[in-house]
């Protein structure tokens, strides 16, 4: 079936990214000089401004830090309501926003903040494939 | 008065982007927001004034998104953007600024790719068309639709941390509708001005159209048209009219994000810091507060301003309402206007605030025009506060009444 979502378009400073991306790797950016990964990816480092950035391959590990049950949306997300949406926390640090998958959206006092969650890929297109964020089996 | 900004400040450093001109002609295209990072780290290098220093951020149009993206807080954003000249006016502010003591370093920053990305379509926003903003590239696949699919991840962190209820920030929108019943400019003053208006129940609020669980519709402010205008003059003529004046005792300003992906404590705004700055103005704490104008885009967003602001302990702001000291005849009347909620909500519901701030302190909160006997408090205090983004940048004043 084609993806009937919003599809971003890749920016001019995050190839690495959404190169790991196609290959199913989550390529996280990390400043050389206080070793602290940042997102989104930047230039410089939001904490120490070094501008000597690197790219990691991350772990595809975190946490759930909070989530909301989206019940009006439009476009391809509007077929899907409701979906629960969240933001991560990385094991490697600093935070992603996602839509949640693997959790009961109609029970949401269930779904729990500090859950364990692993990455996933959905190939957008043939470029362009997102990552979202399972639920992890315990 | 003018002069008395002489020598106030100067201008210590000045630099460039690495590649400026035609880029493509030695190597890659050039964003507008790499033009700005490279030159701001430039003239860091050449100053040794560290980026981490800068306390207040002048661009045109670019100012809450450069201060995110370098990780900064400032206490003064103007992101005035006039044309050409902008840049010039961003010096005379910052002038003003720092000899008013509320900062000590501005940054005057540009960035624009001309060049790069010249081409159709003209500019959008702060970037040059074809450049893609890399905070909203990696949050927008992610299905949010506007304000409330936002702020709803706020109330859910705000229940985890403090042990809140939706029913709880419901009595927020059930106090600040008895206020809108005193308002007939309110558009839910009764069921005759809407449908829908007039007094409502926690259970109206928790059974009404879920919209971003754990936000329903009654926990959302409205839509509405308005028009709103201040004029804000030196004592002098404030006191030659014959206008009751308010006083702007304190003022403060501060910001926490651009993008909600990068909001550090999704239970705190910086409302923390720019009440701090506008207190320590006036001279004055939050005990000395005798009514209070939130920005109530959503009951969370009142309920965590009333703690930023002093108001009420951490976890605790929605008692305020709960247990009825915000409401009419309370010990600190808020929005008594009828808030975003229940009164009025453009869009940008600052003017709302201050127009209502005035009224009470001057005593013309019955004007005829805007109210009916009971909207008219005693206050003679009020912080106002109002918040921008999504809980993303916030401005506090304190006035105060005349005499």
């Amino acid at each position: 079936m084609t993806y009937n979502k919003p599809i971003p378009p890749q920016g001019q400073h995050t190839k690495p990214f959404w190169d790991g991306a196609r290959e199913g790797r989550l390529m996280l950016p990390r400043c050389t000089n206080c070793n602290r990964v940042h997102w989104y990816p930047r230039l410089i480092c939001p904490t120490c401004h070094s501008m000597d950035i690197e790219w990691i391959e991350a772990s595809g590990e975190g946490h759930i830090h909070t989530y909301a049950v989206q019940h009006r949306a439009f476009g391809g997300w509007g077929e899907e309501v409701p979906y629960v949406t969240a933001y991560i926390d990385l094991k490697e640090g600093d935070r992603m926003m996602t839509v949640l998958r693997g959790v009961d959206p109609m029970r949401p006092e269930d779904i729990k903040i500090g859950a364990r969650v692993r990455v996933e890929f959905e190939a957008a297109s043939e470029d362009t494939h997102i990552p979202f964020w399972r639920l992890a089996e315990d | 008065m003018a002069a008395k900004l002489k020598n106030a400040a100067a201008i210590v450093g000045a630099a460039e982007s690495n590649e400026i001109g035609y880029p493509e002609e030695r190597g890659p295209k050039v964003t507008s927001l790499q033009h700005h990072i490279e030159a701001i780290r430039n003239v860091s290098d050449q100053t040794g004034i560290p980026i981490s220093d800068i306390d207040g951020i002048f661009s045109a149009g670019w100012s809450s998104q450069l201060a995110e993206y370098l990780g900064l807080k400032p206490h003064y954003i103007d992101t005035t953007s006039v044309g050409g000249c902008s840049f010039q006016m961003h010096v005379h502010h910052a002038l003003a600024a720092i000899h008013a003591g509320i900062i000590d370093v501005a940054l005057v920053s540009h960035g624009q790719a001309g060049w790069s990305y010249r081409g159709a379509g003209g500019r959008r926003g702060n970037t040059a068309p074809g450049e893609i903003d890399p905070g909203i590239e990696m949050s927008m696949a992610y299905g949010a639709f506007g304000a409330p699919s936002s702020y709803a991840h706020a109330m859910v962190r705000h229940m985890h941390n403090f042990g809140t209820t939706a029913e709880d920030f419901a009595h927020i929108s059930v106090v600040t509708r008895q206020w809108a019943t005193l308002n007939p400019r309110a558009l839910m003053y009764s069921t005759e001005t809407n449908p829908f208006g007039g007094p409502i129940t926690v259970q109206d609020v928790m059974e009404a159209r879920l919209i971003a669980w754990p936000l329903t519709l009654y926990h959302c402010c409205l839509v509405t048209d308005h028009g709103g205008a201040v004029i804000v003059a030196r004592p002098e003529i404030a006191r030659s009219l014959r206008t009751n004046p308010v006083w702007i005792a304190g003022a403060g300003e501060s910001m926490g994000h651009a993008n909600m992906l990068e909001m550090e404590d999704f239970t705190a705004t910086s409302a923390s810091r720019s009440s701090a700055t506008a207190y320590e103005m006036a001279g004055m704490g939050p005990g000395d507060m005798e009514m209070a104008m939130i920005y109530d885009s959503f009951t969370i967003t009142a309920a965590i301003t009333a703690e930023m602001l002093g108001l009420a302990p951490r976890g605790k702001g929605y008692t305020l309402w709960k247990e009825g000291h915000a409401a009419p005849g309370g010990r600190l009347p808020i929005n008594t206007n009828g808030g975003g909620l229940s009164f009025n909500h453009s869009g940008m519901y600052g003017m709302q605030l201050l127009v209502e701030a005035y009224r009470q302190l001057s005593g013309t909160a019955e004007d005829g025009v805007n109210g009916v006997e009971g909207k008219q408090t005693d206050a003679r205090t009020c912080v106002v506060n109002g918040t921008g983004g999504t809980l993303s940048t916030t401005g506090t004043l304190v006035l105060t009444a005349d005499g």
